[in-house]
């Protein structure tokens, strides 16, 4: 599959070197957008899993409405632990009066190198066209937030 | 050998529109997604209440966003009106 959602090897070695600070006023993470079978910029494909170490154009979905080459800036939720858990999270984010099609995405520090976070897989394509784009982001708790670790 | 952690990716929902923004519904949906999850682990009776409630809190989100959008167009319908653009006002209170 050549978008396989993970939480990138890369991002784990990079948080015990303190790479990556998700307070809110920590550091810039954005979402990008990325298309398989040849829907990308220039027809690319999209090749997206645990491997991924940064942020790549390869695939990216072309710009339309209000997403731009990169993506957009996301809304940090402060890390937070419950049991044993730690988690963070972040708002949901929506590009507006664009005509996309996307079947999934990369989450990247914008702050350090576009390092990579996590990937993840809508499963199948998803598609607006001159609308709204929106991903919707789980329930910040130790079950289901986007990032956790246990 | 043995785990000292796991390190987990959750799962995100898309949503999208075509023509124009998100509906009524489609925002309804974001909301008690957020709001509620059952789990599918949970039993039967638990999960029933859950999912009862969750028709519940829909069915008020629904009507209050209903509400709030058409709040909004009546203040920008207003003002329109009051700055001399009656026939925007008028394309306004269409929608």
């Amino acid at each position: 599959m050549a978008i396989a959602q993970a939480m990138c090897t890369a991002f784990k070695k990079e948080l015990m070197l303190g790479t990556h600070n998700f307070a809110t006023n920590g550091n810039a993470f954005k979402l990008a957008l990325y298309a398989e079978g040849g829907g990308g910029k220039s027809s690319t494909t999209a090749t997206l899993g645990a491997t991924t170490t940064a942020y790549t154009t390869t695939g990216e979905i072309a710009n339309s409405g209000s997403y731009t080459a990169g993506g957009g800036t996301l809304t940090k939720v402060a890390p937070n632990t419950s049991g044993t858990t730690a988690f963070t999270d972040f708002a949901d984010i929506s590009f507006t009066t664009a005509t996309i099609t996307a079947m999934g995405a990369l989450i990247y520090n914008d702050t350090n190198s576009d390092k990579a976070v996590a990937v993840l897989d809508f499963t199948a394509n998803k598609t607006s066209t001159s609308g709204t784009f929106t991903v919707q982001f789980p329930t910040a708790d130790a079950s289901n937030a986007i990032i956790r670790i246990a | 050998m043995f785990e000292l952690g796991i390190s987990t990716v959750g799962s995100v929902n898309v949503m999208t529109s075509d023509k124009g923004g998100l509906t009524n519904e489609q925002i309804t949906d974001l909301a008690v997604d957020k709001i509620v999850s059952i789990s599918d682990q949970a039993p039967a009776h638990i999960r029933q209440q859950a999912n009862q409630f969750r028709e519940h809190l829909k069915n008020v989100l629904y009507y209050y966003l209903l509400l709030a959008r058409k709040e909004e167009r009546g203040s920008i319908i207003q003002v329109l009106e009051s700055s001399g653009h009656k026939e925007m006002a008028e394309y306004i209170r269409r929608i």
